[in-house]
Formats: C-alpha cells, structure tokens, sequence
C-alpha cells in the first residue's frame, strides 16, 4: 500500500523555487532514502511533509487522503512524524519530558507508557540519562533523543533528516542500525542523507535529488552500484 | 557502567568516555546534579521545594503570606521608605508591579514572545476602569469592582485582536510589532475625544466601605486596603497560571520558548497556544491597569510610556524569565528601588540597565530561575515503566549512582 504520495510538488521560498515539480511515492513498510548536496532541497522536502512549509504547486497525500493544506500539527495526529534537522531538542526539558513532548498530539494515554519502553529498549542511554537537560547532551544523544521522542507519538511514517549529521563514524553505524531495527518493527521511514553510502545501503529504495528535482531513483543496492553515482556521492570513481 | 543483560546497542566508545568522564567527576550521570549548572543557590531551594508534598508546600507558604498581608503595617527600619514615600503605598506599587510581571512572564517567560508593548493591555485595563466610573467620562457608571472583570475581559478581547494579525511573526518581528502597538494605544488615547488625553479622568472609581472617620477606606492615599485587595488578586492569579504551567496549556508554550518547529511537529498547534499566551496575559495586564487606576484615582495619556513596558520587561528578565516566583521578586523590586532610594529615582532607568547587564553576565536566567515539571500522565508513564523495568533490573537505576560514588571516594 502506498503510503506517502508526493505528486509535482513545487516549494518556493519567496521567489526562489526550492523543489521543482518532484513526484514520488513512499510504500508502506519501506526504508526510503533522499540523497543529494547541501541546497538540493533535502530538508525542503522533509518539511513539506511534515507539514512546516506549504507547497506553491501540487499535491501530497498521506494514506490515500489529500493532506496538501493540513497543519503540521494535524499530520503528526495523523502518523507522519519528524525528528528534524539540527535535532531540535527543547533544551530546557529533560531527556523524559522531551519524550513526553512527542506524545502531545496523542489521544491514547494508555499507550504511551509501551511507546516510552520501545524508545528505552532502543535507547538504554536515554534511559541512563533521562532526567539531564536535553541541551547538555552529546551530539549523538541529541540525536537519539530526537528520534526517540519522533517515535513517541508511535508514527507510521517516520522522517529522519540527516540523523548522521555531525556524528562520529562509529556512530553513525549505530544509528542506522536502530533505524533498520524501528523499520522491522513495523515503521516506514523516510530519511535524506548526506551520508550516501549508509543510506543508500539500508534503504529499500532511493532518490537523488539535485537542484530541487529528482535525478535518480532505483533500489538502494541499484544505486550503490550505479558509476555517476558513485563519483559524486560516495567518493570513489 | 554495568549494563550486562538487555539490549545496548548504543554502547559505543564515544558514550563510554562520556560516562567515565562523569563518574570521574563523582556525579551520577542519571541525575539532573550531573547538567552544569553556575549558582545553584536558588536551583538547590526550588529542587527541595519540588520534592515536598503539596500540603507540605503550603504550609510553608503560610507564613510567607501571613507575612506578605502585614507587610504595609510593619515599619522595619532601613527597609521602609518614610518619610520621602508613604511605605503602604510602596507596597501597593510594588504588588501592582509583581501582578504586571506576573502577567508578562505569561508571554514572555512561557511562550518566548517578546512583548515590549504590554503597557498596552496596562492601559486598556486602566481606561475601561476609568471611563466606566470618572465623572468626567461619557459612558454608562458601573460600580467600580466590576469594571474588574470588565478591563480583564476588554484586554483579553484587545489582546487577541493584536495576536491573530502579529503572532505568525516572530522573535525581533514580534517586538517591534508590540512596540508599536504600545505607542498606538497611548496616541489613541490622545486623539481620541471620548477618551480626554492629557486632561483625562478624575475621581476614578473604587471599591465601596467608608471609615468611622468618614473617609472611604479605599482612598487615594489610604495604601494599606490597596494593597491588601491587590494581594488577594495576585494570590488568585497566581494559583490560577501555576495550575495553567503544570498543564497541558504549560508544556506547550515552554515547548514553543524553546523551539517552535519542533513544538509544531510534536502536534502542537503553536499559532493557538500562542494567541491564548498573548490573551492571557493581556488579561492580567489588563487587571493591573484597572486596580492601578481605581488606586490612584487618575488615569490620563502620560502614563502610558514606551520606558514603563521597558520597565516591565525588565522586571521579568531580573526576576527569571519563565519563573512566577521570579516574576513577583523581580516586579517588586523594579517598584521598590527607586520608592526607597529617592536620591537615586531619578537615575532608576540607568540603574536597571546596569543591573540587567550584570544580571545577563552573571545570572542569565535571572534572579529566580525557571524550571519545568512533568506533565501528569507523563509523570505516570514514567511510573509504569519504572515499575516494569524496575522489578526485573532496578540496577538500571542504583548502578550508575554506586559507581560514580566509587569513582569519586
């Protein structure tokens, strides 16, 4: 089942387009993944869906409902939720209450007390540390925490942006290896990167996005593997 | 850290030198001692505070009331501002303040909205209290208690109507909106005919009750009942906005302060909570303005300066941005400074500034600090896992602090 439709959107900042006429769909169950340089419109993307910017053309649907119009609020009630980029903690609350942050939109408490123990399960070191202030936490915390406290209003459609940025590379094996574990657990994700050889390797299926549009797509693998690629995303070539 | 059994997927080497470091400081890195924080005078006071049980709590607030109601009959000495200034009607100012303050932390210390024109509501408030009673106004005479009401439904109704066009704006935005508004309100005021500009209202209304000597007990100059009626009102309203920070409404606007995208993405309607952060605090400015002028029995155009939003502001920012108690400290203090040290009133602007330079050098959260609580059910979420997690392994928790205190001794 198609989750997440994207079709000929356009997003323009002022009179400068961001995204040109992009179209692609996000099926249920997936590990989606958005590569491209700084200012291809990565984070564009990400926040057109989760609702933060509004598109000047086209259309987005989520579950077979047209969500082009709805607040970003709505969405999350909806099941898109986003751990963004720079993380976005509430540096002031604690590692729990920013988890409690993520379960605002929710209407089941009954739920939420599993949802904090699948976050813990997946990060002890949240649990260690949930009583510090978000804003003193390392980079790779913050991180942890972000996704975390995305997964808290038990999303179907999980968007990472840059969930790598700024880590060690150790690290970054981590992550993606949580990120492959929530997807087994029964959530789609849709993540961009610049980090294109991890996102390529874990995802089911990807894009590149250059300038805006989508220049590239194919499976994961298909990508790795494909020379142009290769030269201009992974260094090699 | 011995975390033997469960999943540790995130055990890199990275985090383990972030643990060392902290048991190497003897800190638990669970607790909240382990975040840096400068000067925990007061953060040591309100983390005990948190701690006691509500019944606890009031009962040491008993004493701080007892002692806030006889404030105005005490003549301490050094403290007192006579004989230059009439010490109830010191207090009476400085309860005013702490309501302003009260009410602008509302906006600025929850929602992180930058109001450098809350003088605005002030005067809404005051202007519906005078021309609802003064002789000299045209409209309809109601008692004046409940114009009370009236001013906090008129700038809740005023702050609305500023929030719905300005609060898609934000930060440096939002203040220079609200700063003009301020000066929109007192211009108004001078333009208008119905509402007299400089001349203004005279013999503004004010609480019925008339003394064995045949003067009303709510007299211009009689500080004491002011005083007294203006401390019932902030008790309620700080009862009120304290139940309103523990709440959902709460969390919100703190989510807002610190990120507005994030607080979006988490289901937050922002654009809402943020009109209803500006409604309510308008209201409680509003409700100042109306007692200010009921007290001082005058309200005209020229009280309504830029310098005293200014002055608001700062009572926030010396207090503790985001902090009721900090609000009433730093609102009282504003009001009292210049009233006890007459030499130097004249120099109360550059005093402060001065003061708020130190204070953002040394004590950036001001006075008082702010610090958040949990929401309730999160509370309770929090207590269900901790009962799962902790029958089976409560080394989760006693673990960390056992180690630190063995790396320490």
């Amino acid at each position: 089942m198609t989750l997440l439709e994207m079709k000929n959107v356009s997003v323009h900042y002022g009179r400068i387009e961001a995204i040109h006429d992009m179209s692609f769909t996000v099926e249920e169950g997936e590990i989606v993944s958005l590569i491209g340089a700084n200012g291809a419109g990565k984070t564009t993307t990400m926040k057109t869906i989760s609702g933060l910017l509004n598109p000047s053309g086209g259309s987005i649907k989520f579950m077979d409902e047209d969500i082009t119009k709805m607040k970003a609020h709505i969405r999350v009630v909806q099941g898109i939720s986003q751990a963004p980029e720079g993380r976005g903690i509430f540096p002031a609350m604690t590692v729990l209450e920013n988890l409690d942050m993520g379960t605002f939109g929710r209407k089941d408490r009954s739920g939420v007390s599993d949802d904090l123990e699948r976050v813990f399960t997946l990060f002890p070191r949240l649990k260690e540390r949930e009583k510090q202030f978000g804003g003193t936490m390392s980079g790779g915390e913050q991180q942890m925490l972000a996704i975390g406290r995305a997964l808290m209003s038990r999303p179907k459609l999980l968007l990472l942006d840059e969930p790598s940025m700024g880590l060690a590379p150790q690290f970054i094996r981590q992550i993606f290896k949580i990120i492959t574990e929530i997807n087994g657990q029964g959530t789609t994700v849709l993540l961009v990167e610049q980090n294109a050889n991890q996102a390529l390797a874990r995802a089911h299926r990807a894009f590149v996005l250059e300038t805006g549009a989508i220049t590239h797509s194919g499976t994961g693998k298909e990508l790795l593997a494909n020379p142009a690629i290769k030269e201009a995303y992974l260094g090699v070539g | 850290m011995s975390m033997s059994d469960g999943p540790k997927p995130l055990q890199t080497s990275k985090s383990a030198q972030g643990t060392a470091e902290a048991e190497s400081h003897g800190v638990p890195p669970g607790s909240s001692a382990a975040v840096a924080r400068p000067r925990r005078t007061f953060g040591a006071w309100s983390d005990k505070w948190r701690e006691m049980p509500r019944t606890k709590q009031w009962l040491v607030l008993l004493p701080v009331v007892v002692l806030a109601f006889l404030l105005p009959l005490m003549d301490i000495p050094l403290i007192t501002t006579e004989p230059g200034n009439d010490w109830p009607l010191a207090c009476q100012a400085m309860a005013i303040f702490a309501l302003v303050a009260v009410g602008l932390n509302i906006v600025i210390g929850y929602a992180g909205l930058l109001d450098l024109g809350y003088i605005a509501f002030f005067a809404v408030g005051s202007y519906t209290a005078a021309m609802l009673t003064s002789p000299d106004s045209a409209f309809i005479k109601i008692p004046y208690l409940w114009t009370i009401p009236v001013a906090i439904a008129v700038s809740m109704f005023v702050g609305v109507l500023l929030g719905l066009p300005t609060l898609r704006l934000r930060g440096d935005y939002l203040a220079i909106v609200t700063l003009g508004f301020g000066e929109i309100v007192r211009i108004l005021a001078t333009l208008i005919p119905a509402m007299k500009g400089q001349p203004g209202f005279q013999n503004v209304g004010h609480p019925p009750g008339v003394g064995d000597d045949g003067v009303p007990v709510f007299a211009n100059n009689n500080g004491t009942p002011w005083y007294w009626l203006t401390l019932v009102i902030l008790i309620i309203i700080l009862f009120l906005v304290g139940n309103m920070e523990r709440s959902r409404v709460g969390r919100a606007w703190i989510a807002i302060r610190e990120d507005e995208d994030a607080a979006e993405t988490m289901g937050v309607p922002t654009f809402k909570y943020k009109v209803w952060a500006f409604a309510l605090g308008a209201g409680v400015g509003g409700l100042a303005g109306a007692i200010m002028g009921g007290q001082v029995g005058f309200v005209n155009n020229q009280k309504f300066d830029v310098v005293t939003s200014i002055l608001f502001v700062a009572a926030v920012v010396l207090g503790g941005s985001g902090n009721k108690v900090g609000a009433i400290v730093g609102g009282a203090l504003v009001a009292y400074i210049p009233l006890r040290f007459t030499a130097i009133a004249e120099y109360k602007f550059l005093i402060f500034g001065v003061a708020l330079i130190i204070i953002m050098i040394y004590r950036a959260q001001g006075l008082v600090p702010a610090r958040q609580r949990l929401l309730a059910y999160g509370t309770k979420a929090y207590a269900d896992v901790k009962r799962k997690y902790g029958k089976a392994s409560h080394r989760a928790d006693t673990t960390p602090q056992s180690t630190a205190e063995g790396a320490s001794s």
